[in-house]
């Protein structure tokens, strides 16, 4: 037995180089000791990635992507009448919402341990890419059951185009091949969804993968290891890192399968069980919650429509920046007392402007909003200050 | 010694881990395996009610049953009979769908046969096959007796018969 | 240890988010839902007592032009068409409505079906010539062919109660009354139920059929005088018809989440055992 199954490996091995392959991407890939289960949150994106891929292979097998038929083909096709029909919807909107939760952390983790300095600055920008073309995903997937909240939606965040100078109407116009959002809008936002982001996220996820394996993983203290530092003080890919990462993906499944069965609604907002009216707004609209936060700088200018659109794209933006907004040669938030309670004070910030994101935007709570607008750049202007202090301090001494 | 135990416990766990996976794995193709059955309008299909006293002698009637036609011809008296093949003494009813290769023939009225414009294929009023490609005669479908009407898709003890004969 | 802590950190800051976006939230928007009155209180208390036989006689004078009751071989003289031309909607059949709505609802709609439902354009004339008495009959009358509360189902109760104008056509049920008079009568097309139970909350569907316009002040849905138990059954029944896999999801649930627990076990054991070796 032993025999056969090593010259099998063998003639893979003459054709296909797996022997070298599993030692450079599993066996012998060092990843540093000092990293917490932060870190397992990749392997937990790729997981609902999969997830999310599957479950929307098994939708679209009965979805049909026109106006008159698309909500019967989900609320009664889907969910009634297909067996498991309705597991496989559960898991997909379920699954979409948790992916940002996912990433949200991958990031923050990023943002705190400094993982996007130098020489990880493509990690970084594949990454936030990522993250884009994830939320291009959302927003066109999420127009698909044709719901009221899905309809009304896209109709608003298309209408904000409208607000570019010269191009605007028209472009509107052009991106919804319609007046307003309508069947023409549909079925391209079908195709991108189901076929073109998904292949980019793909493309992607490898290009961001590759970069990490050349660079090698970051770590808590934000100390670069030499090669042979890492031999001696890393654990092998395969199979300790990856011993780990079957055990957090358990226990993120048992999360995550309890959402889908017994705590799905954040996840399916009743508003759209409603079908469409293109001449009737809901009396409250509001994105999923993975969009609040941006959604609420958006509206967190309200004295001023076209402030409130440039804070509004910024703000999806400006962290893609981070490499050369924070330049402190100090990695690791762990060694950076400023660093620290700045960070802090932006993931609270972000928590605040996502509750408010959902909250009518009238009165004390439009006051608040701006407030959370202000802080959130605040933020990224402090980054440059804090930079400078440390660099200061270093060279005096001080820190260590 | 020890080294042995070490080794051997880990494959031990591999294995159960693995092997509880893969039941995990055989649930959600189970699952995947169910969605692809048909759904319940189209179960609904599976068992269609004809009168046949609807039908007057030398008519054909072609009555959809699973997505497929089937022929209902009332034979009159100076039509071939065929005992083995007959429903409820003056019927034909057979599937539709020539046993060559899966085209509908044609009723031609003053032949008294069915044609199959693909290759030819040619049955007469019992649906037996009497000329050209086709193999056998047209296919006799499931099918029940109440009173006048005719249950297509539940066997009922006259396509028993028929069947033995 | 130290992965403990970062876990304990993450669950507090998604707890606070999810709390903030939905329980609190949900409760900025919309307030909480008042209880329903199924006394009607704003409604004169009176007792209904009266002849079924003289009831039987009034009715087919002055109701059944209109209204059939099919438990009693009685059909409407007016057809649907006709019905649709001069009122824009279709008359119910009144089986069973006597065991569907509260007695004096029923006695306050007969004089008076504007105010009673609370909308003003409802198309049912005031029968407000008809004496106590005459209308005590009628109701007996209507009580003795109607099936017994506890044997009427949320679906006849709805079919009974509100297919005149709303569809559920999951459910292969479809309104009476065409779309294009009901726009005319009420201002426009009332939804299609068979998702109701899933787009709004339980509470809200029975305060809602209780009392309209406190839910949304200038609808155009009339109060119906829905007895508790009726509406009760109504709500159930849209409840279910909106999640016919309830029980098979729990279930599955259930053995989803043991499989996992079992796994994690296992996975945790391997790691235990690799990371044993390590330095």
């Amino acid at each position: 037995m032993e025999k056969k199954k090593g010259g099998f490996i063998q003639w893979l091995d003459e054709r296909l180089a797996i022997n070298a392959l599993m030692k450079i991407m599993m066996t012998e890939y060092y990843i540093p000791k000092n990293i917490n289960f932060l870190w397992s949150f990749g392997v937990l994106i790729m997981l609902v990635l999969v997830i999310l891929i599957i479950s929307g292979l098994f939708v679209l097998m009965y979805y049909k992507p026109d106006a008159k038929l698309a909500f019967d083909s989900v609320n009664k096709t889907i969910m009634m009448d297909v067996e498991y029909g309705w597991l496989f919807r559960h898991i997909h909107a379920v699954g979409a919402s948790i992916m940002f939760l996912v990433l949200f952390v991958h990031m923050g983790r990023g943002i705190y341990y400094g993982s996007f300095k130098p020489p990880r600055e493509i990690v970084w920008l594949t990454g936030y890419l990522l993250f884009i073309l994830m939320a291009a995903t959302a927003f066109t997937g999420y127009l698909l059951p044709w719901g009221q909240m899905s309809y009304w939606a896209a109709q608003t965040i298309t209408t904000l185009f409208e607000k570019i100078p010269v191009i605007g109407p028209d472009l509107v116009i052009w991106i919804r091949g319609n007046f307003i959002v309508e069947d023409a809008t549909l079925t391209r936002f079908f195709a991108l969804h189901v076929v073109l982001l998904p292949l980019l996220l793909i493309v992607f996820t490898g290009i961001h993968l590759y970069a990490v394996r050349i660079v090698g993983s970051n770590n808590e203290d934000g100390i670069e290891l030499t090669k042979e530092e890492k031999k001696t003080k890393g654990i092998p890919f395969w199979p300790v890192f990856m011993s780990k990462e079957f055990f957090v993906m358990s226990v993120f499944l048992i999360f995550f399968f309890y959402l889908v069965f017994f705590q799905f609604h954040f996840a399916m907002d009743p508003i759209n069980f409603t079908p469409a009216n293109y001449l009737q707004t809901p009396p409250h609209i509001y994105p999923e919650w993975y969009f609040l936060a941006f959604y609420e700088v958006l509206r967190g200018f309200f004295f001023s429509q076209n402030l409130g659109l440039i804070a509004f794209v910024l703000s999806m933006f400006v962290a893609m920046f981070l490499p050369w907004i924070d330049t402190s040669p100090i990695k690791s938030g762990n060694y950076r007392p400023l660093y620290k309670i700045a960070f802090w004070i932006f993931v609270a910030d972000f928590v605040f402007l996502t509750v408010l994101g959902k909250l009518p935007p009238t009165g004390l709570y439009g006051w608040l909003g701006f407030i959370g607008t202000l802080i959130f750049f605040g933020f990224f202007i402090a980054l440059p200050i804090i930079s400078k202090i440390e660099k200061k301090q270093i060279e005096r001494g001080g820190n260590q | 010694m020890a080294e042995e135990e070490k080794v051997t416990r880990r494959d031990f766990l591999l294995y159960a881990m693995g092997g509880w996976a893969a039941i995990g794995v055989g649930a959600s193709l189970y699952a995947m395996y169910k969605t692809w059955e048909p759904l319940p309008e189209v179960k609904a299909q599976a068992t269609v009610k004809f009168d046949l006293s609807e039908v007057q002698p030398g008519e054909l009637r072609v009555v959809a049953w699973r997505g497929k036609p089937v022929f209902v011809l009332r034979k009159t008296p100076d039509m071939i009979k065929c005992p083995d093949r007959t429903v409820k003494d003056e019927y034909t009813v057979v599937i539709g769908i020539c046993t060559h290769l899966g085209c509908i023939p044609n009723w031609e009225e003053d032949k008294k046969i069915w044609h199959c414009p693909c290759h030819g294929g040619e049955y007469d009023a019992c649906g037996r096959n009497i000329f050209g490609p086709p193999p056998r005669p047209l296919a006799i479908p499931p099918f029940k007796i109440e009173g006048n009407t005719i249950v297509l898709g539940e066997e009922g003890p006259e396509y028993k018969k028929l069947m033995k004969g | 240890m130290k992965d403990l802590k970062i876990l304990a950190i993450l669950t507090v800051i998604v707890l606070a988010t999810y709390i903030g976006i939905e329980p609190f939230a949900k409760h900025e928007m919309h307030g909480t839902v008042p209880e329903p009155d199924y006394n009607y209180l704003d409604l004169p208390k009176v007792q209904l007592n009266g002849n079924p036989e003289e009831g039987k006689k009034l009715f087919k004078t002055n109701c059944a032009s209109c209204h059939g009751v099919e438990a009693d071989g009685i059909s409407a003289t007016m057809d649907k068409k006709t019905a649709e031309l001069s009122f824009k909607v279709v008359p119910p059949d009144l089986s069973n409505i006597a065991n569907i709505i509260e007695p004096h609802f029923f006695a306050a709609f007969v004089k008076d079906p504007q105010g009673t439902t609370k909308f003003p354009k409802f198309a049912m004339p005031a029968m407000s010539y008809l004496t106590e008495v005459q209308i005590g009959n009628i109701y007996a009358y209507l009580k003795s062919v109607a099936k017994p509360a506890e044997e009427l189902t949320g679906k006849e109760i709805l079919n009974d109660a509100c297919t005149r104008c709303h569809s559920v056509r999951y459910q292969k049920i479809y309104a009476h009354t065409d779309k294009d008079y009901l726009n005319d009568y009420l201002g426009k097309v009332p939804p299609d139920l068979s998702l109701m139970g899933k787009a709004k909350e339980h509470e809200y569907l029975l305060t809602f059929i209780n009392n309209p316009q406190v839910m949304l002040p200038g609808t155009s849905m009339p109060r119906l005088g829905l007895s508790e138990e009726s509406a009760t059954k109504v709500v159930e029944y849209l409840d279910k018809i909106a999640d016919p896999h309830k029980e098979q999801r729990n279930k599955v649930g259930f053995w989803v989440l043991g499989y996992l627990i079992v796994l994690a076990g296992l996975t945790f054991a391997w790691k235990k055992k690799i990371w044993k070796n390590v330095h």
